[in-house]
């Protein structure tokens, strides 16, 4: 290290320091002034460390939270930037937080979720072992743009390690085109035909022509978005089969699921601790990952059983008499998950609905109207009651009378102290959706009521 | 009554929620007991855009529009046309908006041959222009102040004759220099506004609506419907910006 290095360490520590003082999380500034000072201090302190990264619209925590917890079945010794600080500036303060003053790393390994939009800053410094691209939807067109410029952007990344493992999707044809044009080692994971009801092709799909020649897709079957056995009829560009395969989702349960999977060939039947098919394609790109570093197989499916997300992701909470769960929604695709969720419950609950318009949120809120709140009609004897609430409450408001969702029927909350009290008498179940920063003001309220840990610890 | 409503190209035209636009026209009818028929016209449809009273087109990815393109040029835009000169309201937004112009100019001079159904052309900036805005709508389209969200590279020059759709208040418009924002011509009405136009601006809405209907029926006047929601979300982001 030398004394530039040394200096942005200090003080990266120093700022760290000083936020939590002042109660703050203090995950991404320490980290932005430090490679003020040393801007390619992120690289000097990942060379020894081997790192999995994880990329890609939406499960990046959910799946990073899997493979961490893969990573203590097996007994590594690792850190993981579990507060959400995603970008360059939050990687590096964690690195940061795990290093010695001098600069000498304290473990071996990290678990990294990384933007997709700052995985081209990331990548290079980063070097991973292994990569995985989850999936990628339209998301926050504000700030990313177009879903092909996301991929791009992945795709220039990942041309900047190629002795990186990277672990694609098979099911997304987005991400699966990477192993097109890449010399990286690729593995696939991925949802076998008849491993779940194929869907109909959905009427909002974000990516309907080939990749490669703009010929439309046809598809084998479909599991949920523009996700499943797609095929591309004139240039033969297609889904390849995956080597960590889903082949059969036995039972969805409010709180997980059984499924039948098949590990290079062997075939086992894992628990997963989580509810919900999007969290099926969280859980076996997880296993993919943890395995090809190095994680023994069993370790591997144990940890999709024993792992905990939390974080707003299908968190759980026990308020008085009634069971929360918060579903953190940023993206139609996402969110018509959530409402797969909310369909496939038996008990009366009640919905609330957060919907802010902050950087971190998207400023334009348009996805609402992309997402099927129409389906929630047909739930409509078992929903108690919806609420809306967020900077935004107006528009959710008006979204879901546009639904079909009577007006009288919608109460608008703002004040999160004020709902989640009102909630704490309830007998029935709640669901909360709350957008990105709904979700850390709302969990700090929800904390407050049941007890928990603040995000950043 | 009912119009028939034609929702054209919604498999690659539907970036920003534009469907809502469409559930929007089609409850305000069915509300006021009229009758709604809404066809969605994909790319590659054989059947005719003759005998719809609206027809509706989004904002889409660059990464379909040359497939776009090459549809609209098998005569899809001489039946456009057609329709514009025969007063079927249109209601086009952002990348559908630029469609019903010249062309599309890229920063770096690569030129797009669209419909040419209004005078105006389009020339692509580096600088995006991202954000809420708001904007007055002409008198002779109704005069309502509209709330919405643009998102756009592409500048868009009226011709001389065009009327803009109405003048910025708040945010870029058009090409975030002249005021403008949107276009005019006979009943088709285009717009930067993406997404949920209409479903906060139920006025902007209701205008549309009344044009066809009037056109088709002879109506003059709509039955009012209970706002208040949309009213709420349309005055507190008016209030914002």
């Amino acid at each position: 290290m030398n004394f530039k290095a040394i200096l942005a360490i200090l003080l990266c520590k120093l700022l760290r320091a000083v936020s939590r003082l002042l109660h703050r999380g203090g995950t991404a500034m320490p980290g932005r002034f430090a490679l003020k000072v040393c801007p390619d201090l992120l690289a000097r302190l990942s060379k020894d460390v081997k790192t999995v990264v994880i990329t890609g619209t939406n499960g990046k925590t959910t799946s990073a939270r899997i493979v961490e917890q893969a990573f203590r079945e097996q007994g590594f010794d690792y850190f993981a930037n579990r507060s959400g600080a995603n970008l360059l500036d939050g990687v590096t303060t964690e690195f940061v937080m795990n290093c010695t003053l001098g600069g000498k790393m304290k473990k071996s390994r990290a678990v990294i979720e990384c933007d997709e939009a700052a995985a081209v800053k990331v990548f290079p410094q980063l070097r991973p072992q292994i990569v995985v691209v989850t999936n990628l939807f339209r998301d926050q067109l504000d700030r990313y743009g177009e879903v092909t410029h996301t991929l791009g952007n992945i795709r220039t990344a990942l041309e900047a390690v190629p002795e990186a493992t990277v672990c694609v999707n098979a099911d997304c044809s987005l991400c699966s085109s990477l192993a097109l044009s890449l010399p990286n080692r690729v593995v696939y994971f991925g949802i076998e035909q008849g491993a779940v009801p194929s869907r109909a092709k959905p009427e909002l799909s974000d990516a309907t022509h080939c990749i490669r020649c703009k010929t439309e897709y046809e598809y084998d079957y479909i599991t949920y978005g523009h996700l499943g056995g797609f095929r591309c009829p004139k240039c033969g560009y297609a889904r390849r089969g995956a080597d960590y395969a889903v082949t059969d989702v036995i039972e969805q349960r409010a709180n997980g699921t059984t499924a039948a999977v098949s590990i290079r060939g062997e075939k086992r039947v894992v628990e997963i601790n989580l509810p919900a098919l999007y969290n099926v394609y969280n859980a076996i790109g997880a296993l993919a990952a943890s395995m090809e570093a190095g994680v023994g197989r069993e370790e591997a499916v144990r940890a999709l059983a024993s792992f905990q997300c939390g974080f707003g992701r299908m968190e759980a909470f026990r308020l008085g008499k009634a069971d929360v769960r918060m579903m953190l929604v940023k993206n139609p695709a996402g969110c018509n998950q959530v409402i797969d969720y909310l369909e496939n419950l038996h008990n009366r609950f009640v919905l609330a609905i957060f919907l802010n318009d902050r950087g971190a949120d998207g400023t334009d809120i348009s996805w609402i109207w992309d997402a099927e709140f129409e389906r929630l009609n047909a739930l409509a004897g078992r929903i108690e009651k919806v609420i809306v609430s967020g900077d935004r409450a107006q528009d959710m408001r008006v979204r879901l009378k546009y639904a079909g969702v009577e007006d009288k029927n919608i109460t608008v909350e703002r004040d999160y102290e004020t709902l989640v009290t009102s909630l704490e008498g309830l007998e029935t179940d709640v669901c909360l959706m709350p957008t990105y920063t709904a979700m850390l003001e709302l969990r700090s309220v929800m904390i407050r009521h049941c007890g928990g840990a603040e995000f950043w610890e | 009554m009912e119009l028939k409503i034609c929702h054209l190209y919604p498999d690659v035209l539907n970036l920003y929620g534009d469907g809502g636009n469409i559930r929007c026209l089609q409850k305000r009818l069915i509300w006021r007991g009229l009758g709604a028929e809404v066809t969605r016209m994909p790319l590659g449809a054989k059947s005719s855009l003759a005998g719809y009273d609206l027809v509706f087109i989004g904002g889409g990815q660059d990464f379909e529009q040359q497939v776009l393109l090459d549809d609209l040029h098998r005569g899809r835009d001489s039946e456009i046309r057609a329709a514009v000169e025969d007063g079927v309201v249109f209601l086009t937004i952002c990348g559908g908006y630029q469609m019903m112009g010249h062309y599309y100019e890229t920063f770096d001079g690569k030129r797009c041959d669209f419909i040419g159904a209004l005078d105006l052309c389009t020339i692509g900036a580096k600088k995006r222009m991202i954000g809420n805005y708001k904007f007055e709508c002409t008198p002779s389209a109704g005069g309502s102040v509209v709330v919405g969200f643009e998102n756009h590279s592409g500048r868009t020059m009226l011709g001389s004759g065009l009327e803009p759709l109405g003048r910025v208040l708040s945010g870029y418009g058009n090409n975030g220099e002249d005021g403008t924002e949107g276009a005019h011509w006979k009943n088709v009405f285009g717009t930067y506004s993406h997404g949920p136009l209409l479903p906060k601006n139920p006025q902007f809405c209701d205008m549309l609506l009344l044009t066809a209907l009037g056109r088709k029926y002879g109506l003059t006047e709509l039955q009012p419907l209970d706002d208040a929601a949309e009213r709420a979300a349309h005055d507190e982001m008016c209030a914002r910006i």
